[in-house]
């Protein structure tokens, strides 16, 4: 296949994927425009969190959190009648501000140490929420969430968020992209492969891991702050645990540190869930069953893609699309498992 | 001791000397695609000291390794007539515990765990056997090393750059005690070194690996006055 | 009684279950460097699987006991899965996270929602400076220290020990030495589960156990062995004392809203003191 054949393939795919995205919400049924804006939020936060993953080696295991301070921030800001918009851009400067200030100490930290202190974050935060009524409306949750206008322009119905989801993560995506491709992208990325080279770039990795953990927390919170306008309540329970884990499925899903994986991630997942919470819920069926469903299948998707597809769906796809080049490029990394950007196996030393 | 091999050649085993300790014929070792070892056929007699020189990159760890058994062989095989220890490329202890604990565990695979030969050889090592292998200097450290090796018992010791990093009359005793060890209990040593002219100085035959192949072999006097050798490996050296 | 020697008295029981559950989280990264996710669900397990042996009429002891082994054996499961092959680290921390949510998702097929508890070691309380104490306590303390001063006298003192701590000191020198190291790495791993299955088991009779409970379990002992750096089960004692009079005092002095808030902001203070020491020591 030649160059020119190959990436007028791939635009084309592009425009076929882009235009269908845009005519579906007029088709969708109403419950479906719901499952479309959840995997264009889940796009967001998820490009963010692949950043961090793919770029700086690093699991957040709090991202769920940026998405609530998102959501908590325009949510009460629109209650106490400032304008919606105002709000809205205030959610991801208000979680980027956060990660920013928590991110100064926290990011020294690295691996398991990172994982567990973001974790710790998240359930100290929903402490906060619930402790803090007064504002957020503790337990009970915060509702009367008046609707998101743009100017003159009142984005109410499902279909009016599904196209606003969307100019937002395609802006986050090529944000991203742009990013990737600059120089300290790359950086990053060499960061990411040889965690021991991390120390030898020194402060400059440091400054990037911090930009990259802010504006990662920045793309949760807009995606926070659009959820609340488009749900219209919020209560902690909207923000467990288990959704920040839910993104780290999604980023190995799609393939860690690739920018077209987090859609695809956040879609795959988000569709398999709500399968499986309709074939759950079923009169007959235990109660238990759509929990423990999903828990056990967002368990095994998670290992099996680790242990089997290490480079994630999209990944693997453009590594098999590569072998198909003529001459393909050298050789990966000394590293019989794929693609190790989540850092070095214990393995031999080379001369 | 036959090692893993996967031998597409079988018949060239009758290559290896009949007085080879350790020998590889037509070794093959492959990183993904990357070829490393492109069919290295070498020996090292019982105690004999043979060189391994060569550029960075030109698979010299990778042989070392490929005959501890930690890297597989694609195709080709290896012999090995007795037992082999690997003293590794910066020196590899385990700096969390005590010089003692590591030269203990050079005899996991059987054999005295009694350590005072060792203190025999490195007086110095004796004073500092409660300490954490973590903060000891390169030199003790590479002792440590040498001598974590030797508590196997070994009939052969593959040193892989053990001047790296130290200073020259540093360099210059731990050689020295090789050197004994060599002579007076006949441990066959086979020397990698980036430092070719103490390499060829010291051992008695060497091989030149280049870009994974051996290019060249011989008496390592020979090899020293080569011109090609004396070029690549000797001209630009200084010091030693 | 005052109720400063109350809370003292709780919270240095609830600090030793918490030094019970750091136990695994110590043996299994002093040999294989994975942190567990997982670890909170052994003991989860144990006690799950305690419950439904006595209720199946195996006299208590048995049942504990048969617990543990089968929690064993789930740990050599989670270990092959964990750490079989060439993995890199960090992708060994994200399986041990799916292996946990995967735990909670059996455990709540087979156990349901619903918090389950038996009774432990019979007898009245008792009475520490006028301060009331569950029997089973007791129990947590024996076990504790005795399971504490074996893993000490393992790692400092046998060979064995001193060749399972190579393992992640330096697995490449480890190899070369002639250990095993993946061997040894699923052999922490089924050490790890028995010592979460025994905390579980011991855990239930003053704590009812849902599926769920795995998370804070692990969080929990996970600061209390952060405290030695993951590596010292002595000072994971320590750890769990601390967690543990922090959360009782918090609790009991301030708010109950904000016991675990405080406890989790004091386990980010570790985990960054921690890091500091490294670099300076440049450990890293």
């Amino acid at each position: 296949m030649s160059e020119r054949m190959r990436s007028s393939i791939v635009l084309s795919l592009a425009v076929v994927i882009g235009l269908s995205t845009l005519a579906l919400p007029l088709v969708l049924s109403s419950s479906d425009v719901e499952i479309y804006v959840t995997i264009g939020l889940a796009t967001i936060v998820v490009t963010g969190l692949s950043l961090l993953m793919g770029f700086a080696g690093q699991v957040s295991l709090g991202q769920a959190a940026f998405y609530g301070v998102g959501a908590y921030t325009a949510g009460i800001m629109a209650v106490h009648h400032w304008p919606s918009l105002v709000a809205l851009m205030a959610a991801p400067i208000a979680a980027g501000v956060i990660a920013f200030v928590i991110g100064v100490p926290l990011l020294r930290l690295k691996g398991h140490a990172l994982v567990f202190s973001t974790l710790a974050f998240q359930l100290i935060l929903l402490v906060v929420i619930e402790n803090t009524s007064f504002l957020t409306g503790g337990a009970i949750g915060l509702s009367g969430i008046p609707a998101l206008r743009i100017g003159p322009l009142a984005i109410s119905t499902g279909k009016d968020y599904a196209y606003l989801v969307w100019v937002v993560a395609v802006a986050v995506l090529l944000i991203t992209r742009n990013l990737t491709r600059s120089r300290p992208g790359r950086a990053l990325r060499a960061m990411a492969i040889t965690a021991s080279g991390a120390s030898a770039a020194g402060i400059a990795v440091e400054s990037y891991k911090l930009k990259d953990f802010t504006l990662s927390a920045a793309y949760a919170g807009i995606a926070g702050g659009i959820y609340v306008f488009f749900i219209g309540y919020i209560s902690p329970d909207a923000f467990p645990v288990t959704l920040s884990i839910e993104f780290v499925i999604m980023v190995v899903v799609g393939g860690i540190g690739t920018v077209s994986g987090a859609f695809v991630g956040a879609a795959v997942v988000t569709v398999i869930s709500q399968v499986l919470t309709s074939l759950g819920t079923s009169p007959s069926l235990p109660p238990d069953l759509p929990t423990v469903l999903s828990l056990g299948v967002y368990a095994l998707i998670l290992i099996i893609i680790l242990r089997l597809i290490p480079a994630g769906v999209v990944g693997t796809l453009s590594d098999l699309w590569k072998k198909t080049k003529p001459s393909a490029s050298a050789s990966g990394p000394v590293d019989t498992t794929g693609r190790s950007v989540l850092g070095p196996a214990v393995q031999a030393k080379d001369g | 001791m036959r090692l893993p091999a996967v031998a597409d050649v079988p018949s060239r085993e009758e290559v290896v000397p009949d007085d080879a300790l350790l020998a590889t014929y037509d070794l093959v070792v492959r990183y993904s695609s990357a070829v490393a070892l492109d069919g290295v056929s070498m020996h090292v007699g019982g105690g004999e000291m043979v060189a391994l020189i060569g550029p960075n990159g030109a698979g010299k760890s990778t042989l070392l390794n490929t005959l501890s058994g930690i890297l597989r062989p694609a195709a080709g095989g290896m012999v090995c007539r007795g037992r082999l220890a690997h003293v590794p490329e910066g020196r590899q202890l385990f700096p969390e515990l005590t010089v003692e604990d590591n030269l203990r565990l050079g005899a996991y695979r059987g054999g005295s765990r009694d350590p005072d030969p060792i203190y025999e050889l490195f007086p110095q090592l004796h004073g500092l056997r409660k300490r954490r292998a973590g903060g000891l200097s390169g030199g003790e450290q590479q002792m440590v090393s040498i001598g974590r090796a030797l508590m196997a018992n070994p009939d052969i010791m593959a040193v892989d750059e053990l001047s790296q990093g130290l200073a020259p009359i540093v360099v210059s005793d731990i050689i020295r005690h090789l050197v004994v060890l060599n002579e007076e209990k006949g441990i066959a040593v086979l020397l990698v070194e980036q430092n070719a002219r103490l390499a060829l100085s010291i051992t008695s035959r060497a091989y030149v690996l280049e870009n994974g192949r051996v290019s060249k072999e011989g008496r390592s006097e020979d090899l020293a006055r080569d011109p090609a050798v004396h070029k690549a490996y000797l001209g630009g050296q200084v010091g030693q | 009684m005052s109720a400063f020697t109350e809370y003292l008295i709780t919270g240095i029981a609830r600090g030793l279950v918490f030094a019970l559950l750091a136990t695994g989280f110590v043996l299994i990264y002093r040999v294989t460097r994975v942190v567990n996710f997982a670890q909170g669900a052994f003991a989860v397990f144990g006690g799950l699987l305690t419950f439904s042996l006595l209720r199946a009429g195996i006299p208590q002891g048995v049942s504990e006991v048969l617990a543990v082994l089968a929690v064993a054996v789930i740990g050599l499961i989670f270990g092959v899965i964990t750490i079989a092959g060439k993995i890199p680290l960090l992708s060994s921390l994200i399986i041990t996270i799916g292996l946990a949510m995967l735990s909670e998702a059996v455990a709540m097929l087979v156990w349901g929602s619903i918090p389950i508890s038996y009774s432990g070691l019979a007898g009245h309380d008792f009475v520490i400076l006028g301060a009331v104490v569950q029997r089973q306590y007791l129990l947590v303390l024996i076990v504790s220290l005795v399971l504490f001063g074996s893993m000490a006298l393992l790692f400092d003192r046998t060979y064995f020990g001193k060749a399972m701590t190579a393992c992640a000191s330096n697995a490449y020198a480890a190899k070369l030495s002639g250990i095993n190291v993946k061997r040894m790495g699923l052999l922490a791993f089924v050490l790890g589960g028995a010592l979460g299955g025994i905390g579980g088991a011991l855990l239930t009779p003053v704590e009812p156990m849902t599926y769920n409970a795995d998370v804070s379990l692990s969080i929990l002992g996970f600061a209390a062995a952060i405290v030695g750096g993951l590596t010292s089960p002595g000072l994971a004692v320590a750890g769990g004392l601390v967690f543990g009079l922090t959360e009782q005092f918090v609790s009991g002095y301030w708010s109950p809203s904000y016991d675990t808030a405080v406890a989790l902001a004091l386990l980010i203070v570790v985990l960054l003191w921690q890091a500091r020491r490294m670099r300076l020591e440049g450990l890293e």
